[in-house]
């Protein structure tokens, strides 16, 4: 499988506080990666710098061999990079139709496409993540679930080669949440994209990612197999602290 | 001939010939039958009342300056507090080239929407740096500049008493006449305005200034180039209210910063975006002729007691009409997609 994103020694300071330091890692094409780690890990600073929002303060990111280090992020969006966020952020006042349609618009270069071609495209994006029928909700009226939904579809809709999924388990029921993951693998085969996966629920991350890596205090601690990791004694410690009689 | 009235439309019949016009409300929306009604509306004023007609084109050209503010609006996701800046720009522009160069109005209107181009270029990095608060005060603070610069280099802009004997637009003989051609200009400026912007209220662009107005970040991450955007949506409004300036220098044929530099003017201009609902462009024209006749009546009743009763229904306004007249109505019909402005707290 070819390489889709490397990412070697980035660091994220704020102030004095280290956020991300030096942190490395690759993903491949059509691999379903995790990002685990307890809370302040800074999994949301590094997902943020590889998105564009946040610069890095030192080192590189490369997207298909490409360095996108610089990039602003609707550069990067459209060269296939794409996100959910941890709390929904939708256009409040925008229909779900609407919102979708700007991805459709931008994201991915599709030259000669109307305002018509990208209505009907976000409605086929809409169907998938089953809110075609709530397609002339405002966004802000929707429920959390279908919030996440309508984030998974605006993403799609940019047509990404890799997409980041950030805490979709955060505020839903068990039976959602299942609902999100299985969502997830349907776009993920459907669309053959690659997933980040960021998330806090070990038992998510155990069934659908191939590989974790897993940040505390900023640093990489671990990388492997979801069985692996689960072992391994330093992600223990970070999720469980240490024994005083150990 | 027959007239039949029937429960959704009339019906005339006439000769061999069958017409009819549909009265259900939702055919009532057609922008025809409002169009008509300014362009007819001129004429009638002129007949019956020919001074009146001072008070259409001002009602014309604050619509023309609201509207052009609405797509700044939207398109930056900032309330720009100044557009008067740009009137000044245009206006200057105009009156200095029409007095010292002899240039006639169809050159200084390019020289004017040139000014406009270029002084928007300049100030639109504002709405990329600055935002909310800090970008509404910047604005505010501009014309005031600009009609301290007025008098700074009296010699040049005479800000004092005002630039005079700038060529007109129209000189027909007779002064009623003369108003009516400026009112049908005026007329066309706005509606022109008005058409322009509708077309890009449903276009594409549309929605990614409405993404911009509601998340600047999640639409940079979906792909929009929001400095681009923005920068465009400044641009253009700019030209467009330089324009409104370079009309008046030709109608009245003199330019004074002091008229449309203060607060005083840019409190109409709100008033007339607030009253129509803000960033709803039809909504202009219900506001601009609002505040053009209540501030005639107001002039011709209280005297000077206009500069404050302006404020007091501006604030009564805010309380018991935050979404303006229009407003209420796309509060009720947003599946008609049509961008608003999210204000920022």
């Amino acid at each position: 499988m070819a390489e889709i994103l490397k990412v070697t020694n980035i660091s994220k300071h704020f102030g004095g506080l280290t956020a991300v330091n030096d942190v490395s890692f690759s993903i491949n094409e059509g691999e379903t990666v995790g990002l685990m780690g307890p809370n302040g890990a800074g999994k949301t600073t590094l997902v943020n710098m590889i998105c564009g929002s946040y610069g890095a303060d030192s080192g590189k990111i490369e997207f298909m061999g490409k360095d996108i280090t610089k990039l602003p992020p609707w550069k990067r969006c459209k060269l296939g990079i794409c996100r959910t966020y941890q709390i929904p952020r939708p256009f409040p006042e925008l229909t779900a139709l609407a919102s979708v349609v700007v991805s459709a618009l931008h994201g991915k270069d599709r030259p000669n496409r109307s305002l018509e071609d990208a209505s009907t495209e976000a409605t086929h994006y809409l169907e998938f993540v089953g809110l075609f029928s709530k397609r002339n909700i405002l966004a802000r009226d929707l429920t959390l679930f279908e919030m996440r939904g309508l984030e998974l579809a605006r993403a799609l809709a940019t047509e990404p080669k890799l997409i980041f999924i950030d805490e979709v388990m955060a505020g839903l029921n068990p039976v959602e949440a299942e609902k999100a993951v299985r969502l997830i693998e349907r776009a993920k085969d459907q669309f053959g994209v690659t997933v980040l996966w960021i998330e806090h629920v070990m038992a998510v991350l155990m069934r659908a990612a191939e590989r974790v890596i897993v940040l505390h205090y900023g640093e990489k601690i671990a990388e492997g197999s979801p069985q692996e990791v689960a072992n391994n004694p330093l992600v223990i410690e970070s999720y469980l602290g240490k024994s005083e009689n150990a | 001939m027959e007239l039949e009235v029937k429960r959704d439309r009339l019906v005339l019949r006439a000769g061999g010939g069958k017409w009819e016009w549909h009265i259900e409300p939702r055919y009532w929306r057609n922008p025809l039958i409002y169009v008509s009604i300014l362009i007819i509306a001129p004429v009638v004023v002129y007949f019956v009342y020919p001074s009146l007609l001072a008070t259409v084109i001002d009602a014309n050209l604050l619509a023309a300056i609201a509207i052009p503010l609405a797509l700044m609006s939207i398109g930056t996701g900032r309330m720009n507090f100044g557009p008067q800046f740009y009137i000044g720009i245009g206006g200057y522009a105009a009156a200095l080239l029409s007095i010292h160069f002899g240039l006639n109005p169809a050159l200084t209107l390019i020289a004017a929407a040139l000014a406009g181009i270029v002084f928007g270029f300049i100030m639109s990095p504002l709405s990329i740096i600055a935002g909310g608060l800090y970008y509404s005060l910047l604005t505010l603070l501009l014309p005031l500049l600009f009609l301290e610069v007025t008098f700074i280099f009296s010699d040049l802009f005479k800000g004092d008493t005002g630039l005079s004997g700038i060529a007109p637009l129209v000189s027909t003989g007779s002064f009623s006449l003369n108003l009516l051609i400026y009112a049908f200009i005026s007329l066309a400026m706005m509606l022109f305005y008005l058409f322009i912007i509708d077309k890009i209220f449903r276009s594409r662009y549309a929605v990614q200034m409405a993404a911009i107005n509601d998340d600047e970040e999640v639409a940079n991450g979906i792909g929009v180039n929001v400095n681009k955007t923005k920068i465009i949506s400044f641009i253009i409004p700019a030209m467009m209210v330089a324009i409104v300036g370079w009309f008046y220098a030709h109608y009245y044929g003199a330019f004074s910063g002091q008229t449309y530099l203060p607060l005083s003017f840019m409190l109409k201009v709100f008033m007339v975006t607030m009253i129509g609902g803000r960033t709803q462009i039809y909504g202009c024209i219900i506001g601009g002729y609002f505040i053009a006749f209540l501030e005639m009546i107001l002039i011709r009743t209280t005297g000077g007691m206009s500069p404050v009763l302006f404020p007091v229904i501006l604030l009564a306004l805010l309380l018991v009409l935050p979404e303006g007249l229009f407003g209420l109505y796309r509060k009720h019909h947003y599946r008609e997609y049509m961008p608003t402005l999210r204000f920022r707290r």
